[in-house]
């Protein structure tokens, strides 16, 4: 990732900020998220990190076995 | 209507798979590709409401029924089974071409039936045909999943037939019809029976076992038929049954959560089917019109492009005869056609904008927020957060872009690969960017547009910080030489302790019972020999003479005659 990435997507997300607070800002809201601001950057960043989290937690516990696990028998 | 018309377009594939095999060999691989084209254009030209019936015993047999739902669940299977011809155009092996037009012909004979009969007919060939594209990769892998495979859709079909005949035998009726949640054992049975196809965990281990063992062109079938025919039958038989919708979230987060833990890639998208199918499932849940769109609009999608990225993780096993992350990276340079077409996939399945899944993964989450399952909808979010971190992040940074541990030279692939990837990606863009010539064809008027400033918003925010979170914590998913177990451990590592009390039980009883016999015919035989046995130990092992044992026969009888006679007497004094 170079400085250019990360300005794109600097960028990218200022964009659907503006879209969010000002095109959206009357956008009927449907749901109890919908109020919270930025939500879906919370959902898309605290989600991610929680799917690798729990999913590797739950392969240390007892998911994940050597590859030989099934012929060693 | 005219007597040459009255053939159920699964007809044209079956006749295929018997017709190749005396082609000659060049021929065969082109002669393919004309099967499924005449399947889809039969379909296209059928009209809603076609029936084709005969009588069957005492029960009249519907062997096609033409709707706009089994229509668009037609169309789509014959179009991958035309892209699949031209993606295997370079595999001359007649059995896998065989195999792939009887599966690809029992898929279409599972969606125009109109009868439990003739249903559970083209669900066991679909069973029998997909197992030779598993066992066709020829290893002591591909040949143990395979059984295993076959052996589990036989109990999945057995559910489904007892289920069947239960409901025959209440109701009489053989028709396929919408099932009424009413607690009834036949229509748990047929749920059972129909979700273990769908893969609906715990009945999925299957798919993630099997489908990365099977050939490199064999699992571009597999991931398109299987699953998606039996969801059609959830839609017709289930719809609006609640419990779909619980069962299609989890799912949609259990795939989610195994392709963290895949090491091989093709197994990584085997979970993000059983994810993927989640959504669909949860759709049939919810029932409702827009619910059983979306269902249909994300089969449709999801089936061009997981055949798509299947391609691309088949060139690369073809290319590298690699399939696991930690064996594979720094290839991106040597093969971009393959990385860039399989990434229009990844594109697709993750929802980006003017991809056919953007367009159709959107329509079933929105059908669960107005039917207010406010936390299906967040969940299946959630899963679509982990759809893009597995197949459009993990799986193409760790194939491609990392660095190996050692240079990996890939050989170059036939053209015919990458046209079939060019063909399912073209069709990914297309819906996608005209997402009305998927959602005319739809079985209900669509009511819904994807492309608003809401939408795009939420899915730019979600792909964005899904990809900035992915960077920042991208070690974490470094493969690891490990297996992740699954439901399937309990019939693989218990299969020791079922063999123990149910094969080797039986027979030590066996073994003992035939000991016994033999010991008991000895004694006969023995008996035979010599009668004197029975009497005198000296006298067994040895044969019976006439003139050596004269005088002691003579004694033995006269004995027995005198304790009969005394015998007798006694009783008449008394």
């Amino acid at each position: 990732m170079t400085k250019l990435h990360w300005i794109i997507l600097g960028v990218i997300t200022l964009t659907s900020l503006v879209a969010e607070f000002v095109f959206l800002a009357d956008y009927p809201n449907k749901h109890w998220w919908s109020y919270i601001p930025a939500f879906y950057i919370i959902w898309g960043f605290i989600g991610c990190v929680g799917i690798i989290y729990i999913s590797k937690w739950l392969g240390k516990m007892f998911l994940q076995k050597k590859e030989d696990y099934y012929d060693a028998g | 209507m005219p007597v040459e018309m009255m053939i159920p377009p699964a007809l044209y594939m079956i006749a295929g798979a018997f017709i190749l095999p005396i082609l000659p060999k060049n021929l065969r691989a082109g002669i393919f590709i004309l099967f499924p084209m005449i399947a889809l254009a039969a379909i296209w030209s059928l009209p809603d409401g076609y029936l084709i019936k005969t009588t069957f015993v005492n029960y009249e047999l519907i062997l096609c029924e033409v709707s706009r739902l089994t229509r668009i669940f037609g169309i789509i299977f014959s179009l991958i089974a035309v892209i699949g011809g031209v993606y295997s155009y370079h595999q001359k092996e007649v059995g896998q071409q065989s195999a792939a037009l009887l599966y690809a012909g029992g898929a279409l004979g599972v969606t125009f039936a109109g009868d439990y009969f003739t249903l559970f007919i083209f669900w066991e060939l679909m069973a029998v045909a997909s197992t030779y594209l598993v066992w066709a990769r020829r290893n002591k892998e591909a040949e143990k999943a395979g059984m295993r495979y076959l052996l589990v859709h036989l109990f999945g079909g057995s559910l489904l037939l007892t289920g069947i005949l239960i409901h025959v035998g209440h109701t009489g009726s053989i028709l396929i019809t919408r099932l009424i949640p009413d607690g009834s054992v036949s229509s748990w049975l047929i749920l059972a029976g129909v979700a273990l196809n769908t893969a609906i965990p715990p009945l999925h281990a299957w798919l993630a076992d099997a489908y990365p063992k099977a050939t490199v062109t064999g699992a571009v079938f597999l991931s398109a038929f299987t699953t998606k025919s039996a969801v059609l039958i959830l839609i017709k038989i289930f719809s609006g049954w609640e419990v779909l919708i619980f069962l299609g979230v989890m799912m949609a987060l259990y795939g989610v959560v195994y392709a963290v833990l895949a090491n091989d890639i093709r197994e990584i998208l085997a979970y993000h089917i059983i994810s993927q199918v989640g959504y669909m499932v949860a759709g049939v849940g919810i029932g409702t019109e827009m619910a059983i769109n979306g269902t249909t609009a994300h089969a449709f999608s999801h089936i061009l492009y997981k055949a798509l990225l299947f391609m691309g993780a088949g060139v690369v096993l073809q290319t590298t005869g690699r399939s696991k992350l930690t064996e594979l990276g720094g290839i991106a340079k040597k093969q971009p056609v393959t990385l860039w077409l399989y990434m229009i996939g990844a594109f697709s399945i993750s929802g980006f904008p003017l991809f056919n899944g953007f367009i159709s993964k959107s329509m079933v989450v929105a059908a669960a927020g107005d039917a207010h399952f406010d936390t299906a909808m967040l969940l299946l979010l959630l899963a679509s957060v982990g759809t893009f971190l597995h197949t459009g992040l993990k799986l193409p940074y760790f194939t491609w872009w990392n660095k190996s541990k050692e240079e990996i030279i890939p050989t170059k692939p036939p053209l015919n690969m990458h046209v079939g990837m060019a063909m399912a990606a073209f069709f990914c863009i297309m819906f996608g960017v005209y997402p009305s010539l998927l959602y005319n064809y739809l079985p209900f008027a669509v009511n819904y547009e994807p492309y608003t400033l809401y939408h795009l918003t939420e899915s730019v925010q979600i792909l964005t910080f899904t990809f900035i979170a992915f960077w920042l914590l991208r070690i974490k998913l470094a493969g690891e030489p490990t297996i992740a177990i699954d439901t399937d451990w309990f019939y693989r590592r218990t299969a020791k302790l079922v063999e123990r009390v149910f094969v080797d039980s039986v027979n030590s009883v066996f073994d003992y019972t035939e000991k016994i016999s033999i010991r008991v015919v000895e004694c006969f035989v023995q008996f035979g020999r010599n009668p004197l046995a029975i009497f005198f130990e000296e006298e067994r092992g040895t044969d019976y003479h006439a003139d050596q044992h004269r005088a002691s026969t003579q004694l033995l009888t006269v004995l027995i005659v005198l304790s009969f006679v005394l015998f007798a007497l006694v009783s008449l004094i008394i």
